[in-house]
């Protein structure tokens, strides 16, 4: 019946289940590889060096907000001001970095206010019981606030070197994905991360099997925060400066990949490797249009459909006898 | 005073006393109480009554949400469909058209139709109301753009126009307005079986289901109804402003739903009232107004409005676990 | 009495849900080496009890004990430190985690702060081999069936070392190989001093399994002793307080030849072209062993789901009605087994429950009529014995009670075919007896029920025939005159196939 070996050796059991998680976004990953050899034959530009550090650039991003959504809804949450809290990043990366905090102090600014956001949101959801919905869309405000009052109006800036190194003609956006990909596997391993999903799917059976709950949902939130600051840091390279609502689209682009990606809005259901699977397939899209000379507009309108559309082909089928 | 407790009377009284869409009037009186006191010209009747009128805007709004949000789902192109509306309205009038109303009629039929897209998709095509609505935002904002481009564009409409700025007897015709449609949403709501069908469908939709609630038609209507009074909104904000311009509907999509939590009405559906949506409006603007009155820069305003939103939900939204 | 100190006891506890007493001043002792049955009806307040002793709740009075010691404030991290392991009817299990990961959850073996998965790996093996489970670790509980899951659930309790272990319905949805190999685990498990709580609702299970009994009713402890010596029939009379026979009203024919539904080749689901007649006055059975598309049957005809059949009359129209407001407008009622997922609208008040129906019939902007409504209600709950406010919400209501609500709210429609699915599943004595009155009072009345069930006692008792369906095929019709409950258990597990070929 199964594919996968059984563990016969009790030892190797890691690599028996996260074998196991593939099947379930197999045939999304088969999508996503037709699309980027569709995409490769239509732009064979992506083949060379800096082709690929541009692309991976432009889906770094999106990767990132995807996971930061993700982690959220495997908890059974969701979080309506990830592109706020996008913004906020981008505009503490561009006041700081320039200024006598350098490079390191700004980095960890960004990455302190994203994990001060992420905890205190999910205290007020998980610790005071309010709906994730209202209290991440009020959220938005006073994060989108805060952007605005750190920078009113575009402007700041990131050292060259800063910008040449994450958007230039390097691979360090690729490896830096692979880098957080890694560390998101190592916090999936431990108690708390392994946790998510029980928390997520069967809270009160998870209670009863002495899982921290609430610890894991607050941590869940907490780390979508820093993911989130972290990509707007990266928006702020890409771009030199600072954008008090330069994150706004991420909100709904989160959510769509990470639905493209099979993680469901009850919590437990989906896999990390889909949310990025469809954030890229998102990506490729964007990209698509861009090069077939969409106005920014226009893609807006486009992205509107395929969404839909992405989200609905599969269950109009499944709903087909 | 047992015996006052127990007697029927008594009893529903008391009902009425610790219900919140109660509580959230009182919660009003009470800022306004204090506001009239700390800033001068707020207690004012003409000030009282203009916030009123700011209501209603959020109030027409808030009055679809109230409907979906009940059924069990969540508006997020309401902000959008309300510029549709403000924009659009110009762009319909027509030389044979004196009193402006056929425009009117047309530009609602156009909302309600968007509302009703929306519910195709979540009722036929089974996506998530967060995704299928904030899609359709995302899909209008990109048309409004191209269609209206930056500028503003003026409405010279008559009945527009009267809605906006006219005072039979005194009343703002657009507190008249929201007047009309509460009675009507509180008829619809509680004393029809569509009303019921919806609380039934936000409750439990397979139950209802098997219990014969016709679930796909009524989630169709529920998200018309929403366009239709996001559209109204739309034209009495435009009324109000004298112009359109893309963005216009921004402040009300948070506000909207801000207005039903605050009002009772729970986001996980199946519970909730109108006439707790009604004193959340009004409760929304006189906040708005206090902000403006800080007179403070637009990063402090957007920071004060949502922690005050966040604040008031603290007081008042807690949900009680299902299940 | 033993001198031992029991490893985990309740002193006259008691406790009430909003005011309702739930328990009252029950004691309960659990001794290592013994296996301890705990009897009683739906809402007898068994799971209550076991609440208490795993901390979940804290009693209003009384005190629990853990070796002989009172606890001041149980909780259960308190209860897995003391041992007490609990497996819940309510399944604690996370379908998209590995065998081993759920096992492990909430004690995972660590190393550096990870998850040590070769020492999970070991430890979970061992518990699975205790329960007989020999899928993969790595395979996610969700797509094991239902049996295993259980046998998953036990085997995470087994992982704990536990020296209290409690179990809920542990066997309700194992299969005969599943149960025998948790009886003689339990067995063992009694044989290392292990205290055992065991609770079912089969008692041949507990006689064969247990050496103590306590029987609650009502929330009140009516016997606490030796099962040397007492018979099934005495406990059940424990129980519900009297004598089980009476249960089944006296059946009489009303069948008439006329259909009410008649289909050829009919699918839906898993039910593979069937041909079935149902007839007016009659109580028709759908039996079988679970899952062999009954369901499927019940949903199709209603409309629920998508059906395809070659020719169909119902109620004299000819055609599925293809939808469930058709159905309803063709005097097709149904009610589902679920009642809390499928049934009734938990948050609502019973009044709402009972008028859904209505609202989903009338046209949609009728204005309603708060005091018809009411005195609809009234009638209906006196005439179904449904007891206090009707503006409670449902979920105030025991299990019994919230099916007759499920029921009623039907009965202003008149319907004529009555499609009932599992209704007297998780239902006190009481309340059956009234159903199985209500159901045949509606057949004499000269319209048809049919009853899917998995009580295949019920099948023989009340129905007229019984439909036994294996593999969504109607493998067997059993007239009144054949029909047994062997008849029925051996078409539905296809035993008598097998006897004729030999």
């Amino acid at each position: 019946m199964s594919i996968i070996p059984s563990a016969k050796s009790t030892g190797a059991l890691y690599w028996p289940v996260q074998a196991r998680r593939n099947i379930g976004v197999r045939s999304l990953f088969l999508v996503v590889l037709a699309f980027l050899v569709a995409y490769g034959v239509l732009f064979p530009g992506l083949f060379t060096a800096s082709g690929f550090a541009k692309f991976t650039q432009s889906w770094f991003p999106l990767a990132l907000v995807a996971m930061a959504q993700a982690i959220l809804m495997l908890t059974g949450g969701i979080s309506l001001a990830i592109g706020a809290t996008v913004s906020l990043g981008a505009v503490i990366a561009a006041t700081t970095m320039a200024g006598p905090l350098g490079v390191a102090g700004g980095t960890a600014a960004v990455a302190l206010a994203g994990l001060g956001i992420g905890a205190a949101t999910g205290f007020i959801v998980v610790k005071l019981r309010l709906p994730a919905i209202v209290v991440t869309l009020a959220g938005s405000f006073i994060i989108g606030g805060a952007a605005l009052l750190i920078l009113p109006r575009p402007g700041g800036s990131i050292p060259a070197w800063l910008s040449d190194l994450l958007a230039g003609d390097t691979p360090a956006a690729f490896v830096l994905l692979v880098v957080i990909v890694l560390l998101w596997k190592l916090y999936l391993a431990t108690p708390l991360g392994l946790s998510l999903y029980a928390a997520g799917e069967n809270p009160v059976g998870a209670y009863r099997s002495g899982v921290p709950v609430d610890a894991a949902r607050v941590a869940a939130y907490a780390i979508s925060g820093l993911l989130s600051t972290g990509a707007g840091l990266f928006v702020a390279a890409q771009t030199g400066s600072g954008d008090p609502v330069i994150g706004t689209a991420f909100t709904l682009n989160s959510i769509a990949a990470a639905v493209l990606g099979g993680i469901g809005f009850l919590g437990g259901q989906g896999t990390m490797r889909g949310a990025l699977a469809g954030s890229l397939l998102l990506s490729l899209m964007i990209s698509v249009m861009f090069f077939l000379g969409f106005t920014p507009v226009a893609q807006y309108v486009a992205q509107g459909l395929i969404i839909i559309g992405a989200v609905a082909i599969p269950q109009f089928r499944k709903v087909q006898p | 005073m047992t015996a006052w407790n127990d007697s029927a009377g008594g009893r529903r009284a008391r009902a009425i006393l610790t219900s919140r869409p109660f509580l959230t009037l009182a919660m009003v009186a009470a800022v306004w109480i204090v506001a009239s006191f700390v800033s001068r010209g707020f207690g004012a009747y003409g000030h009282l009554r203009y916030l009123v009128e700011l209501g209603a805007v959020i109030g027409l709004v808030a009055a679809g949400q109230t409907f979906v949000v009940i059924a069990g789902g969540i508006d997020l192109s309401v902000a959008a469909i309300v510029t549709v509306s403000a924009i659009s309205l110009p762009l319909l009038s027509w030389q044979a058209d004196p009193t402006g109303l056929a425009s009117v009629l047309a530009v609602l039929a156009l909302t309600t139709a968007i509302g009703v897209v929306n519910g195709l998709g979540v009722a036929l095509l089974r996506v998530h109301p967060m995704i299928m609505t904030l899609a359709m935002a995302t899909f209008l904002q990109g048309l409004l753009i191209i269609i209206a481009g930056g500028s503003a564009v003026t409405a010279e409409n008559p009945l527009v126009h009267w809605l906006g700025n006219a005072r039979p007897a005194g009343i703002p015709a657009g507190i008249l307005l929201w007047l009309a449609v509460s009675v009507i949403v509180l008829t619809v709501m509680h004393a029809t079986p569509f009303g019921a069908r919806i609380f039934a469908m936000g409750a439990n939709p397979l139950a209802a289901s098997l219990s014969g609630v016709p679930v796909t038609s009524t989630t169709l209507t529920v998200y018309g109804i929403s366009g239709f009074t996001a559209g109204l909104a739309g034209v009495l904000v435009l009324g109000m402003n004298g112009q359109g311009y893309v963005g216009i509907g921004d402040p009300y999509l948070l506000a909207s739903i801000a207005a039903v939590v605050l009002g009772g009405t729970s986001i996980l559906g199946g519970l909730g009232t109108y006439a707790g949506t009604i004193p959340g409006s009004i409760l929304l603007v006189t906040i708005t107004a206090l902000i403006t009155v800080v007179n403070a820069s637009p990063g402090w305003r957007s920071i004060l409005f949502g922690s005050l939103i966040l604040g008031l939900l603290l007081l008042s939204g807690r949900e009680q676990a299902r299940r | 009495m033993t001198t031992r100190a029991p490893l985990l006891a309740a002193r006259g506890v008691s406790k009430a849900f909003f005011g309702n007493p739930v328990l009252r001043d029950v004691s309960i002792a659990l001794q290592p080496g013994r296996v301890h049955a705990l009897l009683g009806e739906n809402g007898a307040g068994k799971s209550t009890l076991i609440n208490l002793l795993s901390g979940a709740l804290r009693p209003d009075s009384g005190t629990i004990e853990v070796d002989g010691r009172a606890v001041a404030r149980m909780t259960p991290a308190l209860a897995r430190q003391a041992g007490v392991a609990v497996v819940q009817q309510e399944l604690s299990l996370t379908a998209s985690l590995s065998i081993a990961e759920n096992i492990g959850l909430g004690a995972y073996p660590k190393r550096f702060g990870l998850v040590d998965y070769r020492e999970l790996a070991a430890r979970a093996k061992a518990a699975c081999k205790l329960v007989g489970l020999d899928e993969p670790l790595s395979t996610p509980v969700g797509n094991l069936a239902l049996g295993r899951r259980q046998m998953v659930e036990i085997a995470k309790a087994l992982y704990r070392r536990p020296r209290v272990l409690i179990l809920d319905e542990p066997t309700s949805s194992l299969s005969a190989t599943e149960t025998k190999i948790l009886t003689d685990l339990l067995e063992r498990l009694r044989g290392e001093g292990v205290a055992i709580l065991y609770i079912s609702h089969r008692l041949n299970e507990v006689m064969a399994l247990c050496q103590h009994v306590t029987v609650l009713k009502d929330g009140t402890c009516t016997a606490d002793r030796s099962l040397e010596g007492t018979d099934a029939a005495g406990l059940v009379r424990l129980m519900v307080g009297r004598d089980p026979g009476d249960l089944f009203p006296k059946w009489q024919p009303s069948l008439s030849p006329a259909a009410a539904i008649s289909v050829a080749k009919f699918s839906a689901g898993l039910m593979r072209d069937v041909d079935l007649d149902i007839r007016t006055g009659e109580v028709l059975g759908i039996g079988g062993l679970v899952g062999q598309g009954q369901e499927d049957l019940l949903l199709g005809l209603y409309g629920a789901i998508p059906a395809r059949t070659a020719s169909a009359t119902v109620n004299g129209v000819s055609g599925l009605p293809g939808g469930v407001p058709k159905a309803n407008a063709l005097g097709l009622a149904y009610v589902p087994a679920d009642r809390k997922r499928e049934g009734l609208h938990l948050i609502h008040p019973i009044i709402t429950n009972m008028m859904l129906p209505a609202f989903a019939r009338m046209p949609a902007l009728k204005l309603r009529s708060r005091k018809a409504e009411g005195e609809k209600g009234k009638s209906l709950a006196a005439q179904l014995a449904i007891k206090g406010d009707l503006q409670r919400p449902a979920q105030a209501l025991s299990g019994g009670n919230q099916q007759k609500v499920a029921l009623a709210k039907w009965m202003p429609h008149d319907p004529l075919v009555l499609l009932l699915n599992d209704p007297t599943r998780g239902v006190d004595v009481e309340t059956k007896r009234e159903i199985y009155l209500m159901l045949r009072a509606f057949a004499a009345a000269g319209k048809a029920v049919v009853l899917l069930s998995s009580d295949t006692p019920e099948l023989v008792h009340l129905c007229d025939r019984v439909a036994v369906v294996r593999e969504g095929r109607i493998v067997r019709m059993l007239e009144r005159t054949v029909l047994s409950e062997e008849a029925i258990v051996s078409a539905a597990i296809g035993a008598e196939r097998r006897k004729v070929a030999a």
